[in-house]
This record gives structure tokens, sequence and C-alpha cells, in this order.
């Protein structure tokens, strides 16, 4: 494993040093806000740099709304059959070069470097240097404190009240925001499911106050550092999210019905005049009209 | 270890079922995997590991089966008429 998370090791401490670094002359080199401030630049970092591949897939979500009349088509035609259902559901996608799903490789890739976090962070509670985390970088980030709590300690391994209440604090924020994240894409963002996938949506339900507690449970033997960048990520990730839903909703979902019905009410409003002027009312009946342009200026462009 | 490989497997899939669908092929990663290893053992890890690598941002994604000829649902259904036929032969001799 170490010729993998040796580089991650390095490339974690390095952007931790580096904002590190940036922030000292503002905050202080041991100041527990520049610490505090790296580990949170660490997650702006990571996520600005994913975000190019988030608009891909949130613009090929929104070619999607051209394919709906064959994705009905397919949904009509092998309503029994679920499996050659999604078989044909991929190949039309393929077909036509969008894919409308995230990817695995992405959120998978992110687990190495959560845990070369947790491993840099452990390393300052214990004294180990890891890359750039080394002499007076790692004395230094040992005695920094986020509101009073050492970013290096514990739940479990502090007798410290204050080490314990901002813990508690943090852990209550990061499964608050993991369940808001959850519920607001279950209620909206995901197109809605019929009775067969009933199974499913149970599974789910159970998922939604299932992982708040696993959170819970984990979050006693990390260190106040990991847990500032797991609460800046779920922050992240629901902020995104946040916006998706009310901007760009995935078709089909009930976020998705609620922006067609304001852009359908907003076009009333504004009269004929606008009707030509402003795109994206007209967008979607533009698009079911004539399909085969669309899909064609969209393969170009590529 | 497959069983555990499947356990592992099965958790990830009890977690991703309620974030949004995120795979670009058909059987999902996971499912792949999962089939994989049950039925290559360590040849199955090295191939749902390059399933992975595929299942990226830049790839087209696609149905893409373990073995076409048994999983697909083309597959599935001439293999639920051949046992059916031959029950009946059975039946009937």
């Amino acid at each position: 494993m170490g010729f993998i998370l040796d580089p991650l090791y390095t490339i974690v401490s390095g952007i931790m040093i580096g904002i590190h670094k940036v922030l000292s002359p503002v905050f202080g080199a041991n100041s527990g806000v520049t610490w505090s401030l790296s580990i949170m630049g660490l997650v702006v970092i990571i996520r600005t740099a994913l975000i190019p591949l988030f608009v891909k897939q949130i613009k090929s979500q929104r070619a999607m709304t051209a394919l709906q009349p064959q994705m009905k088509a397919i949904q009509a035609k092998y309503k029994d059959d679920r499996q050659k259902q999604s078989e044909e559901m991929m190949k039309l996608y393929k077909e036509h070069k969008t894919n409308p799903l995230a990817s695995c490789f992405p959120i998978l890739a992110q687990a190495p470097v959560m845990f070369a976090l947790f491993t840099v962070l452990n390393g300052i509670a214990h004294n180990k240097p890891h890359g750039f985390m080394k002499g007076e970088y790692l004395s230094s980030a040992a005695q920094a404190k986020f509101f009073g709590s050492p970013i290096s300690e514990t739940f479990l391994g502090s007798d410290k009240v204050i080490v314990k209440v901002v813990t508690i604090i943090l852990i209550a924020f990061m499964s608050a925001t993991t369940f808001t994240t959850q519920k607001q894409l279950m209620t909206k963002g995901m197109p809605k499911m019929d009775a067969s996938n009933n199974m499913m949506l149970q599974q789910q339900k159970i998922m939604l106050y299932l992982f708040p507690i696993i959170f819970a449970i984990s979050g006693v033997n990390f260190p106040v550092g990991v847990l500032i960048y797991w609460s800046t990520t779920n922050l992240w990730t629901w902020g995104q999210q946040f916006y998706v839903i009310k901007r760009n909703p995935t078709p089909g979902s009930p976020a998705y019905e609620e922006l067609q019905r304001k852009r359908a009410h907003k076009a009333k409003h504004e009269g004929h005049e606008s009707s030509a002027g402003s795109e994206a009312p007209v967008d979607t009946p533009k698009v079911e009209g004539q399909r085969q342009q669309p899909k064609r200026a969209k393969k170009k462009k590529k | 270890m497959k069983r555990i490989a499947a356990k592992l497997i099965e958790f990830y899939q009890a977690y991703s079922a309620m974030r949004e669908p995120r795979c670009k092929y058909y059987p999902s990663c996971s499912n792949y995997a999962a089939t994989a290893i049950n039925r290559y053992g360590f040849k199955g890890v090295a191939m749902a590991t390059w399933r992975i690598i595929r299942c990226n941002p830049w790839s087209d994604g696609g149905v893409d089966y373990v073995d076409y000829h048994l999983d697909s649902a083309d597959a599935r259904h001439s293999m639920v008429l051949t046992t059916a036929s031959g029950a009946v032969k059975e039946g009937v001799l």
C-alpha cells in the first residue's frame, strides 16, 4: 500500500503546509485559525478541482431532456423486464454519447485521500512526520487549537472537556449535514420511484437514519482535524446539491417539475413579447419538438 | 476471502442506495465486481478494478457484463426457455 499512500501523504501535507505558509502572515504561524483553515482549504482545493467534472455531468444531464421520448418508449416497451430496460437505456446513452451519470472512479478515488489526511493528522497527534508535515510544522500543528480544542486530539483520547464539547458539536454537525443532504436528494432531487422500487425506497430510509449514527460512533475516534475536514466536505456537498436542485434538477424529479412550473409561470407573466427572447422557458418544448437537431448539434460540440 | 469481498460490496451497495445512482455502466460497478469476484476469484478483483477505472468522467459507459453469454437479459431469457422446453420434453417422455 505504501507506494500508493506515500505520494498521497506528500500531496495532502504539501497542500496543508502551502496554505499554512500563505495564511501565516495573516493569522500567525502557530494560530489554530491558520491550521484549521489549511484543513478547510484542502477541501476547497479538492472540490474546486472536481467542479469541471461536475459541470460536465450536469451538462449531459441537461442533454437528457432531448432523449426523454426515447427513454419513455424504452420504459414502456420493457416495463416487465427491469434488466432489459436498463440495458436498453445504457445503450441509448452510449449511442448518443451522453451519459448523465457521474461515474464511480472519482468517488472511490476520494477514499484514499481521506485516509491520507487521517494518517497525517493522526501523525500530528503522535508526533510522527508524514510528507511535508514534519519538524517545526509538526510541533506547531500539534498545539494548534480549533475553538480551544487541539486539532490532533480525539473524543476518546482526551480528558479535556473542551475537546469533548468541540468533537460532539462537529459530529452533530456532520450528521446533520449528511442527513439533510440525503433527505433533500431523496425528496426532491431524484426521479419519482414507482411501486416496484418500494424495497429500495425502504432501504434508503433505513440508511438515511443509519449513517448519522455510524458517523457518531466512528467520529469519537477521529482527531478534531479530520472532523473539520469531514464537516467542510459535507457542507460543500450540501451547498452544491442545493444549487443543482434549485437551478439544474434531474429531469423527472420533483424539483425539476417545480422548476418547470415556475418557468411556465414566469413565461406567462412576462407575456408574448419576451417569449422569443428568454431562452429558459422554451427550452424543453423546443427540444421535444424536433429531437434530431439538438442531438446532432451536441455531438459536434464535443 | 470471497465472502468478505461480497459483504464489503453489499455494504457499499446499501450505502450507495441512498445516493444518486452514479455508475455509467450496466450492470453497475459494484454488481460487476460481485459477479466477477464470485466467478473468477483473484482475477475477478483485477477485472473489477479495471472496470472501476473505466467508469470515469470521460467514458461513455454502456452495457458491460462479466460474461455476456451468461448474464445479459437475452441470455437469461434463452436459458429460461431452454430449461422450460427441457422440462416439457421430460414431462412428455
